[in-house]
């Protein structure tokens, strides 16, 4: 379901008003910052990517099929795949590290947070790392459950539960924003 | 179907096209089990939220420039964009019109070169015109200026009693020369013609047309004891003198 946001924001884009870069940057800029750097780990790589990255959001935006996609699944593809290019095109990482670092999620964010994410992360730790894992696997590195279960060395059993599982407590988190987000457009 | 579905399901490639890993086969396959399967349509559904939330959880602050960075960059390549189209247009036409002067000026230089072939052409048989004219006279001067020149007078006979004409024979300077000052008037359908017997040998030497100028004088083939005739021919001249209408002769 596109929010009335997504629909303003794909009109704008199809009118090629940069008006529209704005609101997705306001909108979808720091999580697609935060996407980039999951991936390339260095501040000002991930500055460049998310760059490169709306440069090609607004040059391919007529590409962009609302029925085939929800705004944000179609700019996360974007700058994950802008990022994992940077990272090649560099060459200071193997793809086999591209794909799967684990021991990163365990430290994740704790340098640098800024105030207004602390409740992000304070949701994202309410997820306990063995479900992180195996949604970063899913979500980020693109994984099969089967491919995840060989490289971290789990059960596909036990993946298919601790997914079900994360995505779960992730439905809570989102369940929960739903809520804030409707109790903010009323008050507004 | 439910087997399918689950099956579908249980293979991943949902997930994998969510974030855009699957092949262009793979991509044409999960497109078209989201068209036609209410069930994988809502799994998709659930999963894109599943990955906005879950992405969301990793925002980060992103620095205060960067937005600037990118609405300069987009900014700058929409004013390069459109520098670019002004001068392509400005390019295509200055094309065309250099393309346009350019066959113009080429077709202008052919007609030239052709004029220019032409007018050499023609300076060239002036040339020969006019030295072959100076020549004429030159001799022609020779012989009347000259003492040891002698002058016939030429009358016609019977056939031809208006017929006049003279002839001026330099034997010093082997030249000799006729001028022809009246000829009667002929039926259409004949003409004077003109022979000089020289050395045995009968020379054509023309047609006499209608005399135009009086003071012409046209150059006769010399020899030792020429005969020179004016004879009546068909129009149009004849290979031989016909004999029997000779109207006039000149021995010189």
């Amino acid at each position: 379901m596109s929010t009335l946001l997504e629909k303003h924001i794909v009109e704008l884009l199809r009118e090629s008003n940069d008006k529209a870069i704005s609101l997705l940057y306001e909108h979808y800029g720091d999580t697609l910052y935060g996407v980039a750097f999951k991936v390339v780990r260095n501040e000002e790589l991930a500055q460049d990517v998310v760059q490169e990255s709306f440069i090609k959001i607004w040059n391919k935006s007529h590409t962009y099929d609302a029925s085939k996609a929800k705004l944000f699944t179609w700019l996360f593809r974007i700058t994950r795949n802008t990022a994992i290019d940077k990272l090649r095109s560099i060459g200071n990482k193997s793809d086999r590290e591209i794909q799967m670092d684990v021991s990163d999620v365990y430290n994740l964010g704790v340098e640098g947070i800024q105030p207004e994410l602390m409740d992000m992360r304070k949701q994202l730790d309410k997820i306990e790392p063995k479900y992180q894992i195996v949604l970063e696997a899913l979500f980020f590195e693109g994984m099969t459950q089967q491919e995840a279960s060989e490289e971290l060395d789990i059960p596909l059993g036990t993946i298919k539960s601790r997914l079900k599982i994360g995505l779960r407590e992730l439905k809570k988190i989102y369940g929960a924003a739903s809520v804030v987000l409707f109790y903010l457009s009323q008050g507004l | 179907m439910k087997e399918k579905i689950s099956n579908f399901l249980e293979s991943d490639l949902l997930e994998k096209y969510l974030i855009g890993e699957t092949s262009l086969e793979e991509t044409h396959q999960v497109e078209r089990y989201i068209a036609m399967y209410p069930e994988i349509r809502e799994a998709y559904r659930e999963l894109e939220d599943n990955l906005e939330t879950f992405a969301r959880l990793y925002a980060r602050k992103a620095p205060e420039g960067l937005k600037n960075r990118i609405t300069l960059s987009i900014r700058n390549q929409q004013a390069g964009r459109k520098r670019f189209i002004r001068y392509a247009v400005a390019a295509s036409i200055a094309m065309l019109f250099f393309a346009a002067s350019s066959v113009f000026f080429w077709n202008q230089n052919q007609h030239l070169q052709q004029e220019n072939a032409m007018v050499t052409d023609q300076i060239r048989v002036l040339e020969a015109d006019m030295k072959e004219q100076l020549e004429d006279v030159r001799n022609q001067f020779i012989v009347l200026n000259n003492p040891g020149t002698r002058k016939y007078m030429v009358n016609g006979n019977k056939k031809a009693q208006d017929l006049k004409a003279i002839a001026y024979v330099n034997p010093i300077k082997k030249l000799s020369y006729i001028n022809v000052r009246n000829l009667p008037q002929l039926p259409e359908d004949q003409c004077y013609q003109m022979w000089a017997e020289v050395n045995g040998s009968m020379v054509n030497l023309g047609i006499l047309k209608n005399i135009e100028d009086k003071d012409k004088l046209m150059a006769l083939p010399y020899g030792e004891k020429a005969v020179g005739y004016i004879t009546i021919e068909p129009k149009g001249g004849n290979h031989a003198p016909s004999v029997q209408n000779i109207v006039a002769n000149i021995k010189y």
